[in-house]
């Protein structure tokens, strides 16, 4: 089970409304390489994991990613606070507006709602370690996009925690591959799927 | 009373932003220990981090209000409910 703490894992502290803004960062909610698709990769993958250690990684960064879920909505909620009709009409955000009014609702940035086929869970440890190292790259390139398109330092501040946070689960996630491949036959990984087969053994 | 009302959510978001901290420090080290189990520096380092948190996180509750459900102190109200809710501007 889950505990929910009642804090943010980073502060999120937006002075300037900036409904816009917002519609490019909900990709981090609701987009191919948002924060909802990360939780439910790990979360959904580690059921399958042989080991302790990955399993255990799994878990705790499929944790993560739900405290940077709630971090892009806090940034979501405070960007599109105390908003007039009249600042949205004609802006990216109308559109969103339109169907949500000022809701959180995981979307792209192009406005697709966001879809399981986001994720991959394929019962095999590399490949399933693979898509999570290649996730973690995915979601960093997203926030350095949308740092390159933000000014506001206010938002910058946590976007930058949030791409950091992607590099640190890419270096554990290494770590996962090369303790799985050490638990596996190192003549031939793809050997046996130790997620699936009993036979599998460990050779020099 | 206004003044003191502020102070007293000044200081709760002080303490909170320590907690913060330690939770981050804590999060770090259990991804560590998590690929690295047997790294007895970490585990070290990740039992002094407990102590601290055990002891700041007392303190915060018994002023600021419940972090979990588990925690609402109060046998006469929920505080559990009372704001601000952490994605609240006025709670970071």
């Amino acid at each position: 089970m889950w505990t929910y703490d009642k804090k943010l894992q980073y502060p999120v502290k937006i002075k300037n409304p900036n409904p816009e803004l917002a519609s490019l960062i909900i990709s981090q909610l609701g987009g191919p390489d948002g924060e909802l698709a990360a939780s439910m990769r790990y979360l959904n993958q580690r059921y399958s994991m042989p080991w302790g250690e990955v399993t255990g990684l799994l878990t705790d960064i499929g944790t993560e990613e739900l405290a940077h879920l709630e971090m892009v909505a806090a940034i979501l909620y405070q960007l599109t606070r105390n908003i007039s009709e009249e600042k949205l009409a004609g802006t990216p955000f109308a559109t969103y507006f339109t169907d949500h009014t000022t809701g959180i609702y995981p979307v792209a940035a192009s406005g697709v709602p966001t879809d399981m086929k986001y994720i991959g869970v394929k019962g095999d440890v590399i490949a399933d370690l693979n898509e999570d190292l290649a996730a973690e790259q995915k979601a960093r390139v997203t926030y350095d996009n949308l740092i390159r398109l933000c000014d506001d330092p206010d938002v910058r501040d946590p976007l930058r925690y949030l791409r950091e946070r992607e590099i640190v689960h890419y270096q554990r996630f290494g770590d996962a591959i090369r303790i799985a491949q050490e638990h596996m036959d190192s003549r031939n990984f793809y050997a046996y799927n130790p997620s699936f087969d009993k036979g599998w053994t460990k050779k020099n | 009373m206004e003044n003191n009302n502020h102070n007293a959510s000044n200081r709760c978001r002080e303490q909170r932003e320590a907690l913060r901290a330690l939770d981050f420090a804590l999060v770090e080290t259990a991804l560590y220990l998590d690929a690295y189990p047997d790294h007895p520096e970490a585990l070290s380092y990740y039992h002094a981090l407990v102590a601290e948190k055990e002891k700041l996180l007392g303190v915060y509750e018994k002023n600021c209000g419940p972090m979990t459900i588990y925690s609402n102190r109060s046998r006469t109200s929920w505080d559990w409910v009372k704001g601000p809710w952490p994605w609240e501007h006025d709670a970071n």
